[in-house]
């Protein structure tokens, strides 16, 4: 694991002792949090307000309304869209863990030339943007037959994701030993049985990286589920959020608008501050392994 | 204002029918099935339109529950999405073939859902023989294609210039400035006494249109009607001395002198603008009708009272204003006569729909109950007797190509920005883009 | 070396060539939803379709010739590579500085990395209206605080300026995106042996000779692979001009992908947007190999 050394004992760290140099150094790192978060912090603070109170902005939580919320709440369809987003999210990822796992299987293990080529066919859809391809995209779907659906985005999540999900777990595999496998391979074990019950579990850090990197990016998306979803019914939050885009320099609809962006956010925050650990693992994981 | 106003309609569209063939070819069938609507069932009919959606917005709220309300078997999912992103998704939605029941479109060449250039490639039903719009044929040309009505179009558009009353008295103007010559003074007094004269939110670079198509009004089509007619035969350019060059020269002038600050205008959204204008920072902005009921909301300077002219040309005034863009079916829906019916009711000039369709603000119907009072009713009467004297062109971008307005826009820009761009750049790049665009 | 043949041999008999069968779902997707259109799209290239009538013609490289002489390429070739070397350097400058310090024995540090990273949680979307507010004009936050401080926020205008506004953008992407490298830089900082710092300082090293000369060529791939995720996402940037500046003033924040956007949807000329894909294509490739070598060469002398 990139982790490697586990520094969990943070209990038992000692801090560095406070000196001229160690004060520039919080005082620098303070500053710079404060810059970094300070936007958000004043989009939050407004959206406590009154949809009406837009005066002095720079007043933080001077006071405490959920009229905002509640109205971004009803706009947004709120629940039914959290709903979307999570089984979109959820299904897709579910999807991409398994394909991109079992792609990456042979890519990782098999030494050969047109291995070695799969890898990189893969990795070069990397680089293509999708707002490029949309077009023939479309009308591949409607060669297909591909009704749109709320499974119509997934399809569109599961494919754009293979390249960095291959790349990494590929990458990753190297770090399964060998060994384990040939021994399996000695006992008679199917190649099934040897993917499913050795390797994938083994895959567990690389599999939490792909999680969260790609349920991230997911989550966030607005251009697939735009194009590809034609009920309101299933629109995920991000594309809810697109309605407000007229309101983005109306100050008279910016508390409402933050409330909006907070809630879109919100899951995704909730998620991360629980799972903290595992996010920023799992990111670092992705990145150094592969 | 109903015959009369919409007889003397588009004189410009009429020269430009090129496209549009015999006036009315197609001679009156049988008509569409009445009852298809009553024999279907339990069915679900999309419809997707651009815009930004409002408190208990028209379209996405009170049509479905309206039209619930007069068919219980019929759900209408309605999408509205921001213009850009309303493009998109049609051409994708074309692309897959999943394109909804009903679609927002535009008359002529305007913009990327133009009705031209939809109904050239197949995907819009003929709407002759609706009962709303069968008696009205001939009064719409800019959305006929080939003899066909494309578009159920309920009324026109207008550009204008939004005033607030208050600050021109207290800068000392009595009358709306008659001419360009008035405008100006206009605005220098309103700049002496310390008033910002007009905001714009230029970073939104389609808002430019809505002052230049104006002057275009006053200063090109009075002169040639067939100007874009010729643009695409080659008999007249953007080039030409005294047409565009002149327009542009006029617009640019309101920048120089500071009358629009391009320093700011250039950062401020559409939105914004008008949240100025409404709070009494600026006493003008150019803007549609379609954007009425923002401009006559109250903001921070309260309920003043609000005026809407045309901005005049050098010798008399014309206005730009044109037909609205409208609602067309898609010819792959399953739903093709249960929409016209939809529609019919919707635009029958006398139904709940229609009457809560015009109290949107945003309406100028040509027909049908209420017509004549509508809400602001009063700031769009100037442009209607214009309109009922002919002195009226259509928005220049539903001549052209979708993609040349864009390309005086953004050269514009670089100009009022200071990049060193000059009139004669801008001209030359709109015919360059023109010809370009029109070339395959 | 025989050894080695023989692990070689019996390598081969136990991932035989059946495990290509687990290829199957992955490269099903990715070929009919990915590959196919994208060979459509070079197909496209060389005719006059326009996204909506496909009764088209073949044109021949008539599409390539425009694109390359009508000075949209040059433009918005030349913003985002701008926009790519800011988002780049800035993001990773700020991404290991950030992580170097939080990386030594700090009180609260998990808060600060939190800090750090919490704008990478947010859509784009969200973030595009967020910094609209932020700069915009007399109202928004920067021009509230100036007005604070007794300036003019209303002369404050970033997005609204020719000169400024591309740099506005890039540094939406960077305020979004460092925490990521951050993290990165921080799990690479975390593998380096302490031992050998601890014996760099015995050797009487400064702290900038420490990170020279042990940290960062010890993460020199950490850095690679942060550089190259950062130049892929900034040669693609699309997503702050089409939300926030729609590409102006002028043209000065249309990247390549927002041209080649404006092109297909706006111009409705899809073959030649497709033209002009196929040659960002190249480019974007042509980069990513180019900067590969160059990092890889310099891992190898580091």
């Amino acid at each position: 694991m990139a982790f490697g050394k586990k520094k969990d004992d943070r209990e038992k760290e000692t801090y560095m002792k406070m000196s001229p140099k160690v004060f520039l150094l919080y005082l620098v790192i303070i500053v710079f949090c404060i810059i970094v978060i300070s936007p958000l912090v004043i989009v939050f603070s407004s959206s406590l307000r009154t949809p009406e109170n837009q005066t002095t902005p720079l007043a933080l939580f001077i006071e405490f309304s959920g009229a905002s919320y509640k109205r971004a709440f009803t706009n947004m369809n709120y629940l039914m869209e959290l709903v979307n987003s999570i089984m979109t999210t959820v299904g897709s990822v579910f999807c991409i863990v398994i394909f991109a796992t079992m792609a990456a299987y042979p890519i990782g293990r098999i030494k050969s030339k047109f291995a070695r080529f799969l890898y990189f066919f893969f990795i070069s859809g990397l680089i293509i943007p999708s707002q490029m391809v949309i077009v023939p995209i479309a009308q591949t779907m409607n060669r297909l037959g591909v009704p749109n659906t709320r499974f119509t985005p997934m399809i569109m999540f599961i494919t754009c994701s293979l390249p960095f999900s291959v790349f990494l777990f590929s990458g990753f595999m190297k770090s399964v030993p060998v060994e384990i496998e040939e021994s399996a391979y000695i006992d008679g074990a199917t190649l099934r049985v040897r993917f499913f019950n050795i390797v994938f579990p083994l895959l567990k850090p690389a599999i939490v990286s792909c999680v969260i990197t790609q349920g991230l990016w997911i989550w966030n998306d607005y251009f697939y589920p735009m194009v590809f979803i034609s009920k309101k019914a299933q629109y995920s939050l991000p594309v809810g959020m697109l309605q407000f885009l007229g309101d983005k320099e109306n100050p008279a609809q910016w508390n409402v608008l933050f409330a909006a962006c907070v809630l879109c956010a919100l899951p995704l925050i909730c998620v991360f501050l629980a799972l903290q650990k595992q996010f920023v693992n799992g990111i670092a994981a992705g990145a150094v392994k592969g | 204002m109903n015959k009369k106003l919409t007889s003397l309609l588009l004189t410009g569209a009429m020269a430009l029918s090129m496209a549009s063939g015999a006036v009315v070819a197609h001679a009156e069938e049988e008509g569409y099935d009445h009852q298809a609507i009553e024999n279907a069932g339990d069915i679900t009919i999309t419809m997707m339109v651009s815009g930004t959606a409002t408190d208990n917005d028209f379209e996405t709220e009170q049509l479905p529950a309206l039209i619930k309300e007069k068919w219980p078997n019929v759900t209408l999912e309605v999408t509205k999405l921001p213009d850009d992103n309303y493009y998109t998704s049609l051409k994708t939605k074309l692309a897959s073939g999943e394109c909804p029941d009903i679609i927002l479109t535009q008359p002529m060449y305007a913009g990327q859902n133009a009705c031209y250039a939809m109904a050239e490639a197949g995907y819009l039903v003929p709407l002759n023989d609706m009962d709303s719009i069968k008696d009205r044929i001939d009064t719409m040309q800019a959305v006929t294609y080939d003899g066909d009505v494309v578009v159920a179009t309920t009324g026109v558009s207008i550009l204008g210039c939004y005033y607030n009353k208050d600050l021109f008295a207290e800068a000392g103007i009595e009358s709306v400035p008659a001419t360009w010559d008035e405008f100006l003074e206009a605005c220098q007094k309103l700049q002496d006494a310390g008033i910002q004269p007009i905001v714009m939110g230029d970073k939104d670079q389609y808002v430019l249109q809505f002052g230049l198509y104006q002057i275009a009004a006053n200063e090109i089509y009075p002169q040639n009607p067939d100007f874009d007619v010729q643009l695409r035969s080659g008999d007249t350019s953007f080039t030409d001395e005294g047409t565009w060059d002149k327009v542009l020269e006029m617009y640019k002038t309101l920048y120089d002198n500071k009358y629009i600050d391009a320093s700011q205008s250039l950062g401020y959204g559409a939105s914004q603008a008008i949240t100025d204008f409404i709070d009494g920072k600026a006493a003008m902005t150019f803007d549609g009708s379609f954007n009425a009921t923002a401009l006559t909301a109250e903001g921070a300077a309260g309920a003043f009272e609000r005026g809407y002219f045309p901005i005049p040309g050098t010798d008399g005034v014309y206005t730009a204003t044109c037909l609205s863009a409208g609602e067309s079916i898609y010819s792959g829906s399953k739903y093709i006569d249960e929409c016209k019916e939809l529609l019919d009711y919707w635009m029958d000039g006398e139904s709940p729909v229609w009457d809560a369709y015009l109290a949107t603000g945003r309406i100028i119907p040509t027909y049908g109950n209420g017509a004549d009072s509508i809400p602001n009713y009063d700031l769009f009467k100037p442009f209607i007797d214009l309109l009922n004297e002919g002195k009226a062109f259509y928005w220049c971008n539903q001549a052209w190509p979708a993609g040349t307005e864009t390309e005086m826009e953004v050269l514009f820009s670089e100009m009022v920005g200071g990049q060193g761009t000059e009139v004669e750049d801008i001209v030359e790049g709109m015919q360059d883009k023109f010809e370009d665009l029109l070339e395959d | 070396m025989k050894k080695k043949k023989k692990a070689a041999a019996f390598n081969s008999l136990v991932f035989t060539k059946r495990m290509y069968l687990f290829l199957i779902p992955a490269m099903a997707f990715f070929l009919v939803f990915w590959i196919y259109p994208v060979l459509q799209l070079f197909y496209y290239s060389i005719t006059n379709f326009n996204g909506i009538n496909y009764d088209f013609d073949f044109v021949g490289l008539k599409n390539y010739s425009k694109v390359l002489s009508n000075g949209t390429l040059t433009n918005s070739l030349k913003n985002t590579l701008i926009y790519a070397v800011c988002t780049v350097a800035l993001n990773n400058l700020i991404g290991l500085a950030i992580a170097m310090v939080l990386n030594t024995k700090l009180r609260a540090k998990g808060f600060f990395r939190t800090c750090a990273y919490f704008p990478a949680l947010f859509s784009a979307i969200v973030v595009g209206f967020i910094w609209s507010y932020v700069y915009m004009p007399s109202q928004g936050m920067i021009a509230s605080l100036i007005n604070l401080f007794g300036g003019n926020g209303a002369a404050f205008n970033p997005l609204g300026n020719f000169r400024t506004a591309l740099y506005a953008i890039a540094l939406v992407e960077v305020w979004k995106g460092f925490g990521t490298s951050m993290i990165i830089y921080l799990a690479g900082l975390q593998t380096v042996d302490e031992s050998l710092l601890e014996a760099g300082r015995i050797d009487g090293c400064t702290e900038w000779q420490l990170i020279r000369k042990i940290k960062l060529p010890l993460i020199s791939s950490t850095i690679t692979i942060n550089v190259i995720l950062a130049v892929i996402a900034g040669l693609k940037a699309f997503d702050y001009s089409f939300i926030m500046t729609n590409g102006g003033p002028g043209k000065s924040t249309k990247t390549l992908m927002f041209q080649v956007y404006e092109t297909a949807f706006t111009d409705q000329k899809m073959g030649r947007a497709s033209a002009f894909s196929v040659l960002a294509f190249a480019f974007i490739i042509l980069v990513t190999v180019f900067m590969l070598y160059f990092l890889n060469k310099r891992e190898v002398e580091l």
